[in-house]
């Protein structure tokens, strides 16, 4: 049992203490809410764990990765070529394929000093919130996000202001809310396409408009693309840096979505910025001044890049976006049927979908949270409360995951609702 | 100039300041410094502990084994956990108890992305406003940074040179006060390259229960002995003082790329525990970027399935080149090795600076070492000792040999007449 600190005969004998805003912020995460529902479960429930809480479908055969990513990685390990240090920033071939395989989808060939390799997307995160965190600076980020956001700023003790994301205009940007939250010490706004969690798609018209806002107010654009290509709807995927001409782009990614190897943890952070905006602002010095003191994305996983990216098969892709795309049908057309709970929009990217609760419906359920609690310790299924993700009493509902899997969640979904329901 | 042109954004001052002087900074520079036209020889890169790039020195294959059937098994390609998975952590807590008088847990076993990590987890966890923390000098400084990133405030003890380079406890005691929350010591040393005995280790520990501080155990070289000191781990006196031990695999496995490491609290009386550091670790780790959970899924082969027969052939390359290094540098006027390298990959020279003609302090001599003779060591300014300089012997014996003869050919060149 921990002991208070203050005045107990623990403080007084030892120098060191507890730091509690660190396990504030990390229950706020989306790991530490899953911990919490994963202690909910009934253990004498057989029937396995539905997980709706999280993006990883590596655990199911189906989303295997690629031979092509294994005997990579393989030819890496055996080659010992990649056992030593590599430089901070990431080595040379990785990031050249990795500016070349970007520069695929854009106007303007990336260069390779325009590449920061990072440990997973979650370093190039936490890097580029370091980088712009200054006394009185703020930071403007989606409701509904991603948590690791807004514990990351909390950490560096960034000011977050949070614009909304519209749930009937197909989740796009409140762009006169950006305008209205928008001051002289806003140093850049956040922007996740394809949504998590919203499972939108951004059209280009729409991520123009939002360039030219950034623009106006004198801010850069974080585009987080970890899901970049995981599209499946009516818009195709466009990456921000298409816009980098406008105002100065920082594009997030990483190969743990499109490949499916959350755990390999490599990650990219890259810079759009043709008119060398943020060079002259000393923003891409204080990059590298990061990750000069911070960890590496191990030197093998970045030798087995360059293959990765360039001898991964078209039909890989097509195949992992056709079994996404179907999941996110059954999902959308699943819940269509169940009571207290509506998808507003066909998800059209990503791995999830936000789905609001319909709280007058149920008898003995006053909010998401609880709805959630309820669900695991019933019906051994995980979902994430949307107030985790910025909007209270909605629900974030991850589909990617094995199809005969989804549908046995959804079929479990709909008991606990009807079961939960008032009756009439 | 209209609104349009004005940036709201701009660099992060402190950080900038933190990471000023790294190893790799002045690495860089030291090394693009090189002129390999007009030395006429390779580069021989003694500034990192690295001996990866050396044949004799390449990895056991039942590690390369492990990590390749880890990926090919597809059942580590998921995320990471934050404080790691189980069967990594039972592995190592089970490897570190062999050497402790007591067992620790999987729940004492915390997996990070390197010692690197580590040591940001630690300064982060610890940091609060007005509390200092000790640091030995010379140190491996990517405490100085993070301690400064943290706002900590840094005191320095020093290394004692002619006692082996032991800690100076009164120093210790004289730096200490009540917001004092932990000591710093590396062993087996970097950049000293030396080893500490037990009854000096229960002097640190007993002087950190004395100010009421943690020691944090930097034995990312742990086993890496050569001399006549075994190795000895902190964690032996944990019940005289709590301790935190940093570990990796990257220098017993000569895998430094893999960036894999591990906090191991060594604290029998569970004070860390009980004043819920521990808690604001796995906080920490939560948030913080892990390792890959593919290198996770590898240890407990790692493990398990080194050959003893590894680890005696690195200590006995490393011993070789540590007697070649120290016998041949008696040959070499203008600079001196205290103490025989006894641990880890490093040995510390110092250089008598006024006997060189036109050589003006250390960053100066390796600059030109580097231009001259593509020989790049450390300057000691880096890790706290000016007018030294760090040499890392941890390099094939016939390469370290060539370095030595570069580096008199320079110090002979360079000498006031």
């Amino acid at each position: 049992m921990e002991m208070e600190n203050n005045g107990s005969p623990l403080t007084k004998k030892w120098g060191f203490r507890a730091n509690p805003d660190l396990n504030m912020a990390s229950d706020n995460t989306v790991r530490g809410v899953l911990y919490m529902l994963l202690s909910k479960l009934n253990r004498s429930d057989t029937r396995p764990v539905i997980p709706l809480g999280h993006g990883d479908p590596s655990a199911f055969p189906c989303f295997r990765t690629t031979q092509v990513a294994e005997d990579a990685m393989v030819d890496s390990i055996r080659s010992a070529k990649f056992n030593g240090y590599g430089p901070t920033v990431g080595i040379l071939p990785a990031r050249s394929a990795v500016a070349e395989y970007l520069s695929q989808d854009l106007p303007n060939k990336l260069s390779p000093d325009d590449v920061f390799l990072t440990l997973g997307c979650k370093q190039a995160i936490q890097t580029i919130v370091t980088v712009l965190t200054n006394p009185k600076a703020n930071i403007l980020l989606p409701k509904p996000g991603f948590p690791y956001y807004e514990a990351i700023a909390k950490s560096c003790n960034l000011e977050v202001r949070h614009f909304d994301l519209l749930p009937e205009k197909d989740w796009e940007v409140d762009l006169d809310s950006v305008n209205a939250l928008a001051d002289e010490n806003t140093v850049a706004m956040v922007i996740i396409n394809p949504g998590n969690p919203c499972g939108n798609v951004f059209t280009h018209q729409h991520l123009k408009k939002v360039a030219e806002t950034a623009k106006k107010l004198g801010i850069l654009i974080i585009s987080d693309e970890v899901y970049a290509h995981l599209v499946f709807g009516k818009n195709p995927f466009v990456p921000m840096a298409v816009f980098a001409s406008i105002a100065p782009i920082i594009t997030l990614g990483s190969i743990s979505k499109r490949w499916i190897v959350p755990g390999w943890c490599l990650g990219w952070l890259v810079i759009n910025d043709p008119n060398g905006i943020l060079k002259e602002h000393g923003i891409i010095d204080c990059i590298t001044a990061y990750l000069n003191i911070s960890s590496d994305t191990p030197t093998f996983i970045q030798g087995a890049i360059p293959d990765i990216l360039s001898k991964t098969k078209e039909d890989f892709f097509v195949k992992i976006v056709s079994i996404v795309k179907e999941a996110a049908n059954i999902c959308y057309e699943g819940i269509k049927d169940i009571p207290g709970v509506i998808c507003p929009t066909k998800p059209e990217g990503s791995m999830f979908v936000m789905v609001k609760l319909d709280l007058s419906v149920f008898e003995d359920i006053k909010d998401d949270v609880e709805f959630c609690v309820k669900l695991a310790q019933e019906e051994s299924i995980l979902i994430l409360p949307g107030i985790s993700v910025g909007l209270n009493n909605w629900l974030r509902v991850t589909f990617a995951i094995e199809l005969s899997a989804l549908e046995e969640g959804i079929k479990r979904l709909n008991a606990f609702c009807v079961r939960h329901s008032k009756k009439p | 100039m209209g609104k349009q042109e004005e940036w709201g954004f701009k660099e992060n001052h402190e950080l900038h300041a933190a990471a000023g002087f790294t190893i790799r900074n002045i690495l860089e520079s030291i090394i693009g410094n090189i002129d390999q036209k007009r030395s006429g020889k390779p580069m021989i890169h003694l500034g990192h502990g690295d001996p990866s790039i050396y044949p004799c020195f390449r990895t056991s294959v039942s590690v390369e084994d492990a990590l390749v059937e880890s990926i090919r098994s597809a059942n580590f390609n998921c995320y990471p956990s934050g404080i790691g998975i189980d069967p990594a952590r039972s592995a190592l807590a089970e490897y570190l108890s062999k050497d402790l008088p007591y067992n620790i847990t999987n729940d004492d076993v915390f997996l990070t992305a390197g010692a690197n990590h580590g040591i940001e987890v630690l300064l982060t966890v610890l940091a609060r406003p007005g509390a200092n923390i000790l640091f030995p000098r010379p140190n491996y400084p990517i405490y100085e940074a993070r301690a400064r990133f943290s706002e900590i405030e840094v005191r320095h003890f020093d290394l004692l040179p002619d006692k082996g380079w032991e800690v100076d406890l009164d120093g210790v005691k004289a730096l200490a006060d009540k917001n004092t929350l932990g000591i710093v010591v590396i062993n087996p040393g970097n950049p000293c390259g030396n080893v500490f005995t037990f009854d000096h280790m229960k002097k640190i520990a007993e002087t950190a229960r004395e100010l009421g501080i943690l020691v944090i155990a930097d034995e990312v070289y742990a086993h890496l002995v050569f001399g006549e000191k075994p190795f000895i781990p902190m964690g032996v006196l944990g019940d005289i003082a709590p301790v935190l031990t940093l570990g990796s695999l990257s220098k017993r496995w000569i895998v430094p790329g893999w960036r894999f490491g591990w906090i191991a609290i060594n604290d029998p009386t569970r004070i860390l525990q009980q004043t819920g550091v521990v808690a604001s670790i796995k906080s920490c780790l939560t948030i913080s970027a892990d390792p890959p959970t593919v290198i996770q899924g590898a240890i407990p082969s790692v493990i398990k399935n080194t050959p003893q027969s590894f680890f005696l052939n690195i200590n006995k390359l490393l011993k070789e080149a540590s007697d070649l290094f120290y016998e041949k540098v008696k040959e070499i006027p203008l600079v001196t090795c205290p103490h025989r390298p006894e641990g880890s990959m490093f040995a510390m020279v110092k250089l008598n600076m006024p006997a060189f003609e036109d050589v003006v302090d250390d960053t100066d001599f390796c600059m030109k070492m580097a231009k001259e003779e593509s020989v790049v060591v450390l300057p000691g300014d880096v890790v706290g000792l000016k007018n030294w300089v760090r040499v890392s012997i941890g390099t094939e014996p016939k390469v370290l040999e060539d370095a030595i003869g570069r580096m008199k050919v320079f110090c002979l060149k360079h000498a006031k007449h």
